[in-house]
């Protein structure tokens, strides 16, 4: 203990305390700040990098807009999925009835008895319409049963039906039969009781709405999607999605003069969209954080800085009477990390209070300790990287400017 | 005890080098009282501060205690001022933040004392300078004269055999200095080498031996002549004191 | 003495150039992240139509399951938007001064002669009232009669973009179009308007632009037209035609009136209460009575249109600007203290307390503008970094454009807010030096 000088040290911080309360204030609120920042950033990019059960890299979806009135909404579909089915370097292509995972969607509730009447044993699904390709084209793995039959898809009608028949998600599956791991082949029903059976269990895959809590109940039916507008679903071969979008675009583009081809659009382009917010909630949390944290340690560095400049005088006479080099390094440190642990101690409280805060007032998650230990590692980290070169400067002062400075 | 032979000391500036020590050579024994004198810029002060290792030398020899100290580490050398050297400033040096009591710890600190030696060391130093009472005093809140006296318990408190004070009554008035001189002798009585700067003819007088350095080299070995000397350091911030010291 | 006070300011400061630069440069980053982030903060949540917040008010009512709440989050607070029946059942009533029923959609807006190429359009499906309710300026023309509501008559209002690909920026009115191979005639252009946030449909998020032409809310029966925003129902109902789906429980319209005063207020409440009292009588539903009249101001509020996102990034900016301004603080507070004993010897030779005080505060003064000027140029450059951010398909913006021209009031505000911050920061420490007594710090060593 004699070695570290601690009492001393702290007696004199506090004869000078202004300044370095102001420095532990802001290590305070960087801490607090810290802490949280990275907690919603995490769980940002772990939402951000779920799995979606599906070939998203090789996925584009294609919207044709039928207005002319003279528009054959049957014979467009037709043509234009055997146009896409013929370009080189596709793997599979459906009409489907919205795209998955672009905020847009259909969803609905389902029962696993008739005439349900409970609305907590109502399980919502997002709904797709989709073909014979569709599960192919979606990329999607199967862990149960099998794809729609050609002969099953059913036509296009303006009343928005479903299907008796469905492919669903193991997570759906999970919600409407809790107690039965082997939900293929069993029957489930709609709003208004008319029974649905499930032909294929899907291993995972996403639906519409990324924040919904139910995005990964996903029910898919055997059905062409109500014109005019259509969208098509087109797996491509790996590593040619653009020569495939090209395509697509000459073949399909002035082909009917009574429809519009909206775009062609790479799956990306959609999950990008949907995780617009969350993405740039984490760039600007890291950026500000970031930045906020630097401020921080150029105010500890500057005012370390200025503490040696003028304390050069003092520097020389501790080295005259044999203070060595280390010493003086160590003398630094230890005052700095004593402003640190000040900071630190204050900080924890706010870091807590903010995560308090932000659970009760915003729904989010309540903050992990963990991150506390770890946000104080860090601080007491940068603390020490910013007194460092201030404090080995302070090492280099001569002691002989201890018979010298006036 | 010291032995100096042939140091040279040149600083070196972007302008001009100035010779500040050239061939200087001087031997101190075990216990003796040496007084420097000399005109102002001659090298006083670069001669405490290389024999007190707070500067390093360009050519020549020193040795403290028998050993050679011009191969010394900064980490040696730190060693050395902290457990045989005591230096005492002109300008007292106290750090201002520390009251009078953590100052005279400092050195203490750095040895690694135990605690309760070194509480006992503060406070029979502080005794000798007759400090006791002001022990928890800021250094603003003392005199001069009182600042250096706890300045010289800062020196004593680490038992140096060997001390150096550089213009210690320079800062205090005529009755403080001969105190502060009798504090020496009283230091020197005990054992400890004492080598002192001073300006003043009365105190130098006091000393066993005077040292008369001149434009970095020693001079003569003299007694004071008092009314040359005053002349002397009357003139010694005219502006060519070299032409004027007495040869 | 403000010069001399300048003079001595501007020698300080440059006695330390690295110091000085980090005191400018955090003021400068604090400014710019605050300018920032509320200029951004106010795009998203303030109140665009304020000057009509207590005649303006969206109409809801309560007609949703009767076994569970609309918001999860917010019990009591009726669902948005209407159902198709009901809204042309409330917009029968001739009490409010102006009336509004509308949805979104899509169509695709051609021309006769097929010259220029088709498009896909945004389309407002609403009543003649709208363009009044929002103040909504026009370029050319106006809206339409009342009666081409229900006609419906084949009229449309279209907007100065629109109207710059169609027919070159001149003044179309009385121009035909075909809005889904079905001919219209343009009756008005809309000027540039661009709400932020878009409060009055806030289905497809606060940064929406208004939609790119308006056709009379009588065309929907008469299209088939369904809506581009959310269309929600709790009831299962057989729904076999278009027929069916207007008669159903979804709600898919929203609806705003405009009540000049209390009384009208009264009238129109009593007026919604005794229609869902039918309603509830015919056996319709089954939920307490809600019906509400919302001024835009709660109406932002209850629809979350300024995300929890947006409310800690402000928390954010402004735990930014205080760690920027107590370093700035911290690093005067130094350097005054330092210059104590400078301070002292003036003190000494006759400067006064408040002399010095002001010599102080001017170096801060210095240093507060220079990091203002510097933050507010920074400032600019992040806005449109974050425009840059938003921006997924460089061709559709949206109101993502509207971010970056840097709205002056904010500016203004966040500017102020710094600099006051600064000179009120910097005041302690001119204020700390100013109280030392002289002979301390000459007497020391
Ligand atoms: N760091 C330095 N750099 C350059 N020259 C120096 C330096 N320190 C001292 N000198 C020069 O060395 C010479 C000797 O200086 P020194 O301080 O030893 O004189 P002194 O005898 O102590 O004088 P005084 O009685 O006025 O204190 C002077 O000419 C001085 O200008
Ligand atoms: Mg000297």
């Amino acid at each position: 203990m004699t070695a570290w000088n601690l009492r001393p040290i702290a007696s004199a911080l506090w004869r000078n305390r202004t300044g370095a309360l102001l420095v532990a204030f802001q290590i305070a609120i960087g801490l607090a700040v810290l802490v949280n920042a990275v907690y919603i950033v995490k769980q940002r990019v772990e939402k951000i990098s779920r799995p979606t059960g599906m070939d998203t890299a090789n996925m584009i979806f294609v919207a044709s807009a039928g207005f002319a009135r003279d528009f054959d909404y049957d014979a467009s579909w037709r043509e234009d999925i055997a146009t896409l089915r013929a370009i080189p370097g596709v793997q599979a292509a459906s009409v489907i009835s919205n795209i998955p995972l672009s905020g847009g969607g259909s969803s609905s509730g389902f029962q696993a008895r008739p005439g349900e009447t409970n609305p907590e044993k109502t399980v919502p699904g997002n709904t797709y319409l989709i073909d014979e390709q569709g599960v192919d084209a979606l990329g999607i793995t199967l862990s149960a049963g099998r794809a729609f039959e050609p002969q099953e898809i059913l036509p296009p009608t303006p009343t928005f039906d479903a299907a008796s028949q469905a492919i669903v998600t193991k997570a759906f599956a999970k919600s409407l039969f809790p107690d039965d791991p082997n939900p293929l082949g069993k029957t489930f029903f709609d709003g208004l009781s008319r029974p649905i059976t499930i032909v294929g269990v899907i291993e995972h895959m996403h639906g519409a709405w990324v924040s919904w809590d139910k995005l990964d109940h996903v029910v898919l039916f055997p059905r062409i999607k109500t014109g005019p507008s259509a969208i098509y679903v087109v797996r491509a071969e790996p590593g040619r999605q653009d020569a495939v979008m090209r395509e697509i675009e000459a073949k399909l583009g002035d082909s009917n003069p009574g429809r519009l081809m909206r775009w062609v659009r790479p799956m990306s382009y959609f999950i990008e969209q949907s995780y617009l917010d969350d993405r740039n909630m984490a760039i600007f949390l890291v950026s500000v954080t970031g930045v906020l944290l630097a401020v921080t340690a150029l105010g500890i560095f500057g005012l370390a800085t200025f503490n040696v400049s003028t304390r050069i005088r003092q520097i020389g006479t501790r080295r005259a009477v044999g203070a060595r080099r280390m010493d003086i390094v160590r003398h630094f440190l230890v005052e700095n990390w004593m402003v640190t642990t000040a900071g630190v101690v204050v900080g924890c409280a706010g870091a807590l209070a903010v995560g308090y805060w932000l659970s009760v007032k915003y729904q989010l998650p309540r903050l992990d300790l963990y991150y506390l230990v770890g946000g104080v590692l860090a601080i007491w980290l940068i603390g020490l990287l910013a007194a460092w070169q201030p404090a080995r400067r302070a090492s280099a002062i001569s002691p002989a400017v201890a018979t010298r400075t006036v | 005890m010291l032995e100096m032979n042939g140091i040279s000391k040149i600083y070196r500036t972007d302008l001009i080098e100035t010779h500040a020590l050239r061939n200087f050579s001087l031997k101190v024994g075990d216990g003796e009282f040496v007084a420097v004198t000399g005109p102002s810029g001659s090298g006083k002060t670069t001669f405490m501060n290389v024999a007190g290792l707070l500067e390093s030398f360009d050519t020549g020899s020193y040795k403290l205690d028998g050993a050679d100290v011009s191969r010394l580490s900064d980490e040696q050398r730190s060693r050395l001022r902290n457990e045989k050297i005591g230096f005492i400033f002109q300008s007292f040096n106290l750090i201002p933040d520390l009251d009078i009591y953590d100052n005279v710890d400092v050195p203490l600190r750095y040895r690694r004392l135990a605690a309760k030696d070194r509480d006992q060391r503060i406070k029979s130093a502080l005794e000798v300078v007759g400090l006791s009472s002001r022990m928890h005093h800021m250094p603003s809140q003392l005199s001069g004269g009182q600042q250096q006296r706890a300045a010289i318990a800062r020196a004593l408190a680490g038992d140096p055999r060997f001390l150096l004070a550089d213009e210690p009554t320079g800062n205090v008035d005529s009755l403080m200095a001969r105190q502060v001189m009798d504090l020496l002798e009283q230091i020197n009585e005990m054992g400890t080498t004492i080598i002192m700067v001073t300006h003043d003819p009365e105190l130098a007088r006091r000393a066993h031996r005077n040292v008369h350095i001149v434009d970095g080299q020693i001079s003569d070995f003299r007694p004071y002549e008092p009314r040359a000397e005053i002349e002397a350091a009357a003139v010694a911030h005219g502006p060519a004191p070299m032409t004027m010291t007495p040869a | 003495m403000f010069g001399y006070y300048l003079k001595l300011a501007s020698r300080n400061l440059r006695r330390n150039p690295g110091l000085t630069a980090l005191m400018i440069g955090a003021v400068a980053l604090g400014i710019a992240v605050c300018v920032m982030t509320l200029t951004m903060y106010r795009a998203l949540s303030g109140n665009p139509i304020w000057w009509k917040n207590d005649v303006l008010y969206a109409v809801t009512m309560d007609f949703w399951d009767p076994t569970e709440e609309y918001f999860d989050s917010k019990p009591g607070v009726p669902p948005w938007q209407l159902t198709y029946r009901d809204a042309l059942a409330v917009f029968a009533s001739d009490i409010p001064k102006r009336k509004v029923i509308m949805h979104k959609a899509v169509g695709t807006l051609s021309l006769e002669d097929r010259q220029a190429r088709p498009e896909r359009v945004t389309t407002r499906v609403t009543t003649t009232d709208f363009f009044g309710a929002f103040d909504v300026p026009f370029q050319y023309g106006g809206t339409w009669a009342p009666s081409a509501d229900t006609g419906p008559e084949p009229v449309m209002v279209i907007s100065r973009a629109m109207n710059e690909k169609y027919f070159g920026g001149r003044n179309s009115v009385g121009e035909r179009i075909r809005w889904n191979d079905n001919e219209f005639r343009i009756v008005g252009v809309r000027d540039h308007w661009m709400p932020l946030p878009s409060f009055y449909d806030v289905n497809n998020g606060s940064l929406e632009e208004p939609e790119d032409v308006y056709i009379p809310f009588g065309w929907n029966a008469a299209l088939e037209i369904y809506s581009a925003g959310n269309t929600q129902g709790w009831k299962a109902e057989e729904i076999n035609s278009y027929r069916d789906f207007l008669n159903s429980e979804n709600i898919w319209i929203q609806m705003w009136v405009e009540l000049p005063d209390e009384n009208a207020r009264r009238r129109f409440q009593d007026f919604l209460d005794n229609y869902a009292q039918e309603q509830k009588q015919a056996g319709r539903y089954g939920r307490p009575l809600n019906n509400r009249l919302t001024p835009v101001d709660q109406w932002l509020v209850d629809n979350d249109v300024v995300g929890n996102d947006d409310r800690v990034l402000v928390g954010l900016a402004f735990a930014f600007l205080a760690v920027c301004l107590l370093n700035t603080v911290g690093l005067l507070l130094a350097k005054f203290l330092n210059g104590a004993a400078m301070t002292g010897v003036r003190r000494a030779l006759g400067a006064s307390r408040r002399q010095v005080f002001m010599q102080h505060l001017v170096e801060v003064g210095v240093v507060s503008s220079i990091g203002a000027a510097l933050g507010l140029a920074l400032g600019g450059l992040m806005l449109m970094g974050l425009r840059a951010l938003y921006t997924v398909d460089p061709t559709d913006q949206g109101g993502t454009q509207a971010l970056a021209q840097v709205d002056m009031t904010s500016v203004a505000t966040a500017l102020a807010l710094a600099f006051v911050a600064t000179i009120a920061a910097g005041l302690y420490p001119a204020w700390r030096i100013g109280r030392i007594p002289p002979a301390t710090y000459l007497k020391a060593q």
